[in-house]
């Protein structure tokens, strides 16, 4: 297995440099000055605008310019840090159903009917430290799950294509969530739709005060780690795998494949039910959405990038939000849309989940394994 | 009661549920294509998306209508040339693809929106066209039928030409054979010389231009500006349109009409004080539960079960 992993590494690796290249493409456009000056000096000042914007795209999340020094960006760190937290956890949601080869899209309205019903909650359910989160994300997860088990069972049961209907769920999640807020739990003081603040105990425990550096992180962190286990250490997860990679073998080897299908959606919409609610627990302390965040729509990007295993979902979920708040600050001090992300995104995932990109690369991974292997089966007779 | 009930049955009900039904309708034409030849097109809502755009920028800069359709054209041909290489070229999912060019154009349009006119929320400081409505001369004289019949949007008009017109080439023509065969078996298509590649490619070309028809119609039939992610949803309702109207063509209208319909009626149902989430996500509730019957029925006739 080794070379071929080195392999995915390398592609993307050169998928991210590609996007990375393309960005700074991107930032010389936009910063390329207007008026009557020769082509040679606006280009040299383009590129010296460019190279600033860039360094801040990429520094700025750790470390800030201060009295000619570079110092550490607490508030950088902190934002990137924090804003990793969702789109862990619904990327972790994701890689669980990916695995099975289900195109279950729904985590976008399992997590946000999730917090919006877990907001009732973290209202009203008695103050009572460490328990009262506790029972909010274990609501918020319960409403996910069951949200999920709907385009699951329709699936496993009867074979009714989970992209659609998941993505139509999304809608019917975003309205009702809004309408709960609307209707029940609205602040009516404030001057837009938010809800009620949430009881003080019910917030998550903070690391750092003056930026609300929240504990969300290390539930995801542990999440990660546990999805991980029960992935690869379990005979459950063994199982999931399996029908990931041929149903048909699954099947005919005993395997209860609807059923698995069936746990798969339960379980993915449980983690991604939390996403929306370990933010607003942590950060906002209300509920603040109008819209989708988004975030369902990010664990797909962070799932393809960690190739779908949850140990390596921490660190795309990582990446994808450095580059964020990279992007965002730099919007802050140049006139680049922090948009341009996007345009990133699309080519890392593109790149990275073309199966055919680089192929050349890894047919000579493979060649090179199968030449290891034969010399260790021969024990070194085999030069060539 | 009384009064919701006229405002229902009225004419400018029927017109505001033809002017909603439009893009969603032509967007979905392009998803029964693009599903009957085995890809799904879920980057529908990109390509309309980007192609609305396109539109207004190129009749804001050049005032021409034909210029702006044909580039709206060119960027569905594109987006779609692009998730056919990745999808069929370089075995990227096709779903994954789609997701990525969604992505792209919802950032991609926006980055270029302020680079073009230096404004981030929408294009209407940019003077861009309309594309006309149409009276048909002789039959907007009858009196009840020329109410229904004339006046409506140009693209309106295309897109009822286009239900035939798609119904016929998918079941009449030798293309839409082809199409029908390389989607319901690759293998077998292939065994007697239909280049699955090059019929998949066709159709999602095909695919790609009705979704831009739905897209300048968005930006370029009643309204001159392009907004950020200004489709909110529809190529999203369009494949959910296709699923309820299944393989034909004239099912897929009916489809387009029921959610087209339907959120025309929220908006009269406001009055009654029907919440607007409740109306709003009543088409998707429909689809859902259409999805599932179809299902259903499908598991029970086949009595074998699927893995």
């Amino acid at each position: 297995m080794k070379s071929t992993k080195r392999y995915e590494v390398y592609r993307t690796a050169i998928a991210i440099g590609i996007a990375l290249l393309l960005g700074y493409v991107l930032i010389l456009i936009t910063v390329f000055p207007k008026g009557d000056m020769a082509f040679f000096d606006k280009l040299k000042s383009a590129i010296k605008d460019a190279n600033d914007a860039f360094r801040t795209f990429l520094i700025s999340p750790i470390l800030k310019h201060r009295r000619g020094h570079w110092v550490f960006n607490l508030r950088g760190f902190i934002q990137w840090i924090n804003e990793s937290v969702p789109i862990m956890i619904t990327g972790l949601a994701v890689s669980l159903i990916f695995t099975a080869k289900h195109f279950n899209i729904g985590a976008e309205g399992q997590l946000f009917l999730g917090a919006a019903i877990a907001t009732g909650a973290a209202i009203y359910f008695p103050s009572i430290p460490i328990i009262t989160p506790i029972v909010v994300i274990l609501i918020a997860s319960l409403v996910g799950a069951g949200w999920s088990a709907i385009p699951g069972y329709l699936k496993s049961k009867w074979n009714a294509s989970e992209v659609v209907t998941s993505l139509m769920l999304n809608y019917v999640a975003l309205y009702m969530g809004l309408f709960i807020i609307k209707t029940f739990l609205r602040d009516p003081n404030a001057g837009q739709l938010v809800s009620l603040k949430f009881s003080d105990s019910a917030t998550l425990f903070l690391l750092n005060t003056r930026y609300r550096w929240h504990s969300g992180i290390l539930i995801a962190l542990g999440m990660s780690f546990a999805l991980w286990f029960v992935m690869k250490k379990t005979t459950w997860g063994y199982k999931v795998r399996l029908i990931g990679n041929n149903k048909h073998f699954a099947y005919h080897s005993g395997i209860n494949t609807q059923k698995t299908f069936f746990q798969v959606h339960l379980l993915s919409g449980a983690i991604a039910g939390t996403a929306g609610i370990i933010e607003l627990l942590g950060y906002y302390g209300r509920f603040v959405w109008l819209y989708s965040p988004g975030y369902g729509w990010d664990g797909i990007i962070i799932a393809t990038l960690a190739r779908n295993n949850p140990i390596y979902v921490p660190i795309a979920a990582l990446f994808l939000s450095y580059i964020r708040v990279g992007a965002k600050t730099m919007g802050r001090y140049t006139n680049i849309p922090p948009e341009m992300v996007s345009i990133l995104q699309a080519t890392i995932i593109l790149l990275v989940t073309a199966e055919a990109f680089l192929s050349q690369m890894r047919q000579k991974a493979i060649e090179k394994e199968a030449r290891s292997t034969e010399e260790a089966i021969a024990g070194g007779d085999i030069n060539e | 009661m009384n009064s919701v009930l006229s405002s229902i049955l009225s004419w400018d009900f029927i017109a505001s549920g033809i002017r909603v039904t439009t893009p969603i309708l032509l967007a979905a034409l392009g998803a029964l294509i693009a599903e009957l030849a085995g890809t799904p097109n879920i980057a529908l809502e990109g390509t309309m998306l980007f192609s609305a755009f396109v539109g207004v920028i190129i009749s804001g800069f050049t005032q021409s209508l034909w210029l702006s359709v044909l580039g709206a054209l060119l960027t569905g041909i594109i987006m779609s040339s692009i998730l056919a290489y990745f999808s069929l070229k370089l075995k990227t999912d096709i779903i994954m693809a789609a997701i990525a060019l969604n992505i792209f154009a919802s950032g991609g349009t926006i980055y270029a929106l302020y680079l073009l006119t230096g404004d981030k929320g929408s294009s209407a400081s940019l003077k861009s066209l309309v594309l006309p409505n149409v009276d048909i001369p002789i039959l907007k004289d009858i009196p009840i039928l020329g109410n229904i019949l004339s006046g409506h949007h140009i693209l309106t008009y295309v897109a009822i030409i286009l239900v035939f017109l798609v119904q016929y080439m998918l079941y009449r023509t030798p293309l839409g054979l082809r199409i029908r065969s390389v989607g319901e078996s690759p293998d077998a298509a292939r065994s007697v010389g239909i280049s699955v590649f090059k019929t998949q490619y066709i159709a999602l070309i095909m695919s790609g231009m009705l979704a831009s028809l739905g897209g300048i119609f968005l930006s370029m039939g009643y309204v001159s500006w392009f907004a950020r992610d200004m489709t909110s949803g529809r190529g999203f309702i369009a494949l959910a349109a296709q699923a309820l109207g299944g393989t034909s063509a004239y099912g897929v209208a009916l489809g387009s009409l029921l959610f087209g319909f339907s959120e025309a009626l929220s908006f009269s149902l406001q009055f009654l004080n029907i919440p607007y989430e409740v109306t709003q996500s009543m088409p998707f509730i429909i689809t859902v539960g259409a999805l599932a019957f179809y299902a259903w029925n499908k598991a029970k006739n086949k009595k074998n079960r699927d893995i």
